[in-house]
């Protein structure tokens, strides 16, 4: 009998809705993953956009005199429960944060019904630039499309017709974000000559991928373009050692340049790069000040404070609280909400005076947001590694937006179409 | 005393295999039923529609229709995952292409698009048993999933190659897409979970449920009293994959708005493996409990330290939850093998003696 | 007619135009059938003693490789750290006989499986609170495995073998010696046969059900840890490997549940076969990736004809 009335006891636990009550605090979480198949990458970015607002609550008071609670929930990189943080922290949240194109499409209808904008800077998907259409997302400073519009020009020297006749793998996760940049990749390889071959890694093959390598083997392409993620990249940097294929014909998105995987390497990886809107700048300004309000006081995880993915979680932060105070100079009010907040990001406009003044300087290019444009083409740099770490292999490159505008303005109407009703803001020009 | 059955007389048979011969359990289920037409609705929040009530639903039907083929007709299936999905993407073709239609009739036509697919699979069934049937639908999952990648068609060639429900009307209300009220999409996916389990019920305590017992518990011996193995066997996994398919309709249409392929993947297959096995294999009652249990536990869990003030990381938090829900689920099936329905049988039948055990 | 050729001829002209691209093709596959393989071997042994689908030999071999990596880290020079790696998974072999098999014996095979199943989930909860999430490298050079790699050139082409595949290739060929060994000429290993034959009768002459389900799973955790060495050296550590686990399922299949040379055929044929199909077949004709699926396919036509698997004990029913 005992044990029945245990388990009875354990099975009626009553169902309890979260519901946090806040006061003179801006809720802001982030739906992290610091556990499941794509850890690896996700740590070192949740690391810095942890430490940068604990930074500003610590030395500064908050943003405009308020708080900001960076809570985390976990997803693991798995959509469902990114949903469900989604739900567990709307009633509050100003912004969501969701980590994973998966998690971004399945909340992006809901976002606009609920009124909290999505930020996800350089992830989600590209059409999000259109704001006329995407009024609820953002995803500064820059997108897919402008990273491989980047990633074409520089390994063509600046002209792209350079690469006729030539032949470029893409290596990508066989998943929606893997599959993103293809549709730009197909116009590119239309209008200058040359020839595309994609090559799919399934979730399940992100640590075995000999049977891709060797198909690159085959091929011998020109280049190898990477679009992966999480564990698929150091997978396939180890496998493109060990085939012996020239490292400075292999080229990742900036999610394919964490510095961990690329030590597995050491010499090995030299020449690799990978295309990134984030420079890590250890004798910035802000370290010092990391240095002694944050990490000196134990407060936090990081390990490796200089690397590319944690410094680039410091620019994530440093976009939404730029935003927030933004719409906090908009609206006068200190607590801001939602709505404030997405015309806090659709008004960003970091130029250099203010990284200087953030102590950021070369951390990120400067940018600004309109309503037309909710990427803001800030551009990227080439980044190379050299062995040790990455460094700065280029100057600033810009995405080719003659080709990309009309592609997001198709894919946001298509969107709009299939999603109809949905509204579109009539009263912001078109941005081509 | 509550549960007395003393002085409830049946005069005939068919008064003694009715549905509910005790009185009691109709009370009892007439309850349930008004609590979940009428009670939930009134109270629920956005949160509580969203991350128990609806999925919890859905779940338990998809264990409804797994629980006909593993639990009732003893086939172990694997590949739960790939047949939701293949319901999903069914009626996402049939409402992109007929968009006049009624979504509950495209949700309800769907499920035979997998319970087709479901067949093809089942037919090594006949031959291959046990544990090495399990790589039959273990085919068939990866499989299918590999083809809702590859086939453009699918997803209406999409760039991001996912599945997207666009708003969809039924007699001037929204019941699916971004516009559509959980309240609305509530009593759907009730309304459609509720037929079902009536269905079943029924299909269960017939010649075909008894059919698929008999080839469960030993099929040559089946096979000797004259049961067409074929015909139980390829229906269990055409009932199956049918309502394992609605499930998967639903799961989209009225639950998550959008759907990538990997949505369907393995971990969603044994998601609905354990709720089967927890609930209580061959029961139906179970797919519920079993569903209240392993949907709500992570939630309640997730809440927990909020609501007792104690601060813990967010990883942490998942690290925990995921050894409490092996630990268990390991502790379920020593209590009890037979799982929460049968648990809930001897608790019945407990109270039905109570006071007086002796 | 483009369609057919592109299926029965191209393919074989390719192979013969390539033999040196042919021959690298053939050994990828071996090496990553050698560890499906392992991972096989794994399953088998506990499905021979105990009638256990155990789910969780997949997880064991991160949950092996990142105890070794972070006894490592600790400081613990390299074949301590090893030697503690496998009191540590004595200790889990005996704790989850203890714990979840004894409660559950007898109960019908679903049960069983299902409680791997919850062990699995146990596991990784417990790896990452304890080892983080982060892809960990294995130690490789402290454990003396060579790297680097010999380059043939058979028919004027190239081939790349590289020392740790070498290495894996060899390690686990005395595994299965050792193994073979010690179930045919010890009087524990013929317990674990006996065990397998027949519960009844072997308890009935005095065999322990408990010594050998301990020992019988603390094997499985080193051949855990030899297959995460040995993957682990080469796409380094973490929770991504358990997907790869997934894999045996059809090899164990292929070959037969209880059959040790099922097994390692098995495991030796998917590796190669599904990397054939792949290059040849699957990349050109099907838009990739096949690899998810090809063995599974593969192990479904195999028991239609064989419904044991290859080397599995005839089933024999009987009302």
């Amino acid at each position: 009998m005992h044990r029945f009335t245990t388990l009875a006891v354990a099975a009626s636990l009553a169902l309890g809705p979260a519901t946090s009550v806040l006061a003179q605090e801006i809720y802001a979480p982030n739906l992290a993953y610091r556990t499941g198949p794509f850890a690896s990458t996700g740590i070192p970015l949740m690391d810095g956009q942890a430490d940068y607002m604990t930074l500003l609550n610590d030395r500064d008071g908050g943003i405009g005199g308020v708080t900001v609670d960076f809570e985390e929930c976990e997803t693991g990189y798995s959509t469902e429960k990114g949903v469900e943080c989604y739900e567990r922290t709307k009633s509050d949240a100003i912004v969501t944060q969701p980590w994973s194109t998966g998690i971004t499409l399945q909340v992006l209808p809901q976002t606009n019904t609920d009124q909290i904008p999505i930020l996800a800077p350089g992830y989600g998907f590209s059409p999000m630039q259109d704001g006329r259409v995407f009024q609820w997302a953002f995803n500064p400073p820059a997108s897919y499309w402008e990273g491989h519009s980047m990633i074409a020009q520089a390994i063509s020297d600046g002209d792209l017709d350079n690469l006729a006749g030539k032949k470029i793998a893409f290596l990508h996760l066989d998943h929606p974000f893997g599959k993103e940049p293809i549709p730009l990749w197909e116009a590119m390889a239309a209008e200058h000559g040359f020839e595309l071959l994609p090559i799919p890694v399934g979730i399940p093959q992100m640590q075995n991928q000999s049977a891709q390598w060797l198909q690159i083997r085959r091929e011998r392409p020109d280049f190898v373009v990477m679009q992966g993620w999480g564990a698929m990249n150091a997978t396939a940097l180890q496998e493109a050692a060990k085939t012996r294929y020239p490292m400075d014909q292999f080229v990742g998105i900036w999610w394919a340049g964490h510095d961990a995987d690329l030590k597995l390497l050491g010499e090995e990886g030299t020449g690799y790069r990978s295309i990134s809107w984030s420079i890590p700048q250890p004798d910035a300004p802000i370290m010092a000040d990391l240095q002694q309000y944050v990490i000196g006081a134990g407060k936090s995880q990081a390990e490796d404070v200089n690397s590319v993915f944690y410094q680039r979680g410091l620019v994530i932060s440093m976009i939404l609280a730029e935003a927030i105070r933004t719409a906090q100079e908009i609206h006068g009010v200190a607590e801001i909400d939602g709505p404030m907040l997405r015309d806090g990001l659709a008004n960003l406009n970091i130029t250099d005076e203010r990284l200087a003044e953030l102590g950021m300087t070369g951390m990120v290019a400067p940018f600004a947001t309109a309503c037309n444009n909710h990427t803001g083409s800030a551009g990227a740099w080439m980044l190379r590694w050299d062995g040790e770490k990455f460094v700065q292999d280029s100057d600033l490159l810009q995405g080719d937006a003659d080709l990309i505008a009309p592609l997001v303005e198709a894919a946001a109407a298509k969107y709009a179409e299939d999603n109809a009703p949905w509204p579109v803001d009539e009263t912001c020009d078109p941005q081509s | 005393m509550l549960y007395r059955i003393a002085g409830q007389f049946k005069t005939n048979y068919r008064a003694d295999q009715a549905l509910f011969p005790v009185s009691q359990d109709a009370w009892l289920l007439g309850l349930i039923l008004i609590c979940a037409w009428v009670a939930f609705p009134l109270t629920a929040s956005e949160f509580t529609f969203q991350t128990l009530l609806i999925p919890i639903l859905i779940y338990s039907l998809a264990a409804l229709g797994l629980n006909i083929l593993t639990g009732y007709a003893g086939q172990l299936s694997l590949g739960t995952g790939a047949f939701m999905g293949v319901g999903a993407y069914a009626c996402y073709k049939l409402l992109t292409i007929f968009p006049w239609m009624n979504p509950v009739v495209a949700i309800l036509l769907s499920g035979l698009f997998s319970a087709g697919i479901g067949v093809v699979f089942g037919i090594p069934s006949l031959r291959i048993k046990g544990f090495y049937l399990a790589i039959a639908t273990l085919a068939a999952q990866f499989f299918l999933i590999w083809l809702f990648e590859k086939w453009a068609w699918l997803y209406n060639y999409n760039t991001s190659g996912a599945i997207q429900v666009p708003n969809v009307d039924m007699w001037g209300i929204t019941i699916a897409g971004p516009l559509a009220s959980s309240t609305t999409q509530y009593y759907v996916v009730l309304a459609i979970v509720t037929l079902i389990t009536l269905l079943c019920i029924n299909l269960t305590r017939g010649n075909l449920g008894r059919m698929w017992k008999a080839t469960r518990d030993m099929d040559i011996a089946a096979e000797l009293i004259g049961i067409n193995l074929m015909k139980s066997k390829l229906m269990a996994f055409a009932v199956s994959s049918y309502i394992v398919g609605v499930a998967g309709a639903l799961f989209v249409f009225l639950w998550r708005g959008a759907a990538e392929p990997n949505l369907f993947d393995i971990t969603l297959s044994f998601q609905i493996l354990f709720i089967a096995i927890i609930g209580g294999l061959g029961s139906i009652l179970g797919n519920y409990l079993g569903a209240i249990l392993i949907v709500g536990l992570p939630v309640v869990l997730n809440s927990l330290p909020e609501l007792l003030g104690v601060e813990i990381k967010s990883a942490t938090l998942e690290h925990l939850n995921i050894m409490i829900i092996g630990s268990l689920i390991v502790f379920f099936l020593i209590v009890e093998p037979h799982g929460l329905a049968r648990l809930w049988g001897l608790i019945r039948e407990k109270l039905i003696k109570w006071p007086f055990p002796h | 007619m483009e369609l057919l050729r592109n299926i029965f001829v191209t393919p074989f002209v390719d192979m013969v135009a390539a033999p040196d691209f042919l021959m690298q093709v053939v050994w990828e596959g071996l090496v990553s059938g050698v560890l499906y393989a392992l991972i096989a071997l794994g399953f088998v042994l506990i499905f021979r003693s105990s009638r256990i689908f155990n789910f969780a030999q997949g997880i064991m071999v991160v949950f092996a490789a990142l105890t070794l990596v972070g006894l490592h880290e600790m400081g613990i020079p390299a074949w301590i750290a090893v030697a503690g790696t496998l009191g540590v998974m004595f200790a889990l072999a005996w704790t989850v006989e203890r714990v979840v098999l004894r409660p559950l014996v007898g109960q019908p095979d679903i049960i069983l499986f299902m409680a791997t199943i919850g062990i699995t989930l146990f596991l990784i909860g417990f790896g990452e609170t304890i080892f983080g999430g982060e892809n960990k490298q294995m130690i490789t050079a402290e454990l003396g495995i060579p790297t680097g790699d010999f380059v043939l050139e058979p028919f004027g082409g190239l081939l790349i073998l590289q020392h740790i595949d070498v290495t894996a290739v060899v390690v686990a060929g005395l595994l299965v010696v050792g193994l073979v060994a010690f179930l045919n000429y010890t009087r524990m290993g013929r317990a674990v046969r006996a065990l397998g034959d027949d519960h009844q009768a072997a308890l009935s002459v005095g065999i322990s059900l408990q010594t050998i389900w301990v020992l019988v799973w603390f094997i499985a955790g080193v051949i855990a840890l030899v297959t995460g060495i040995a993957w682990g050296s080469r796409a380094g550590v973490s929770f991504a490997l358990e997907i790869i686990a997934y894999k045996a399922l059809p090899v164990l299949m292929l070959g037969g549940l209880e059959s040790i040379t099922g097994a390692i055929v098995g495991g030796l044929l998917i590796g190669v076969l599904e990397k054939l199909f792949e290059i040849y077949w699957g990349a050109p004709l099907l838009g990739g990736n096949t690899e998810s699926w090809f063995a599974f396919v593969l192990a479904l036509t195999v028991l239609l004809f064989r419904p044991q698997g290859l080397f599995g004990e005839k089933i024999i029913e009987r009302v």
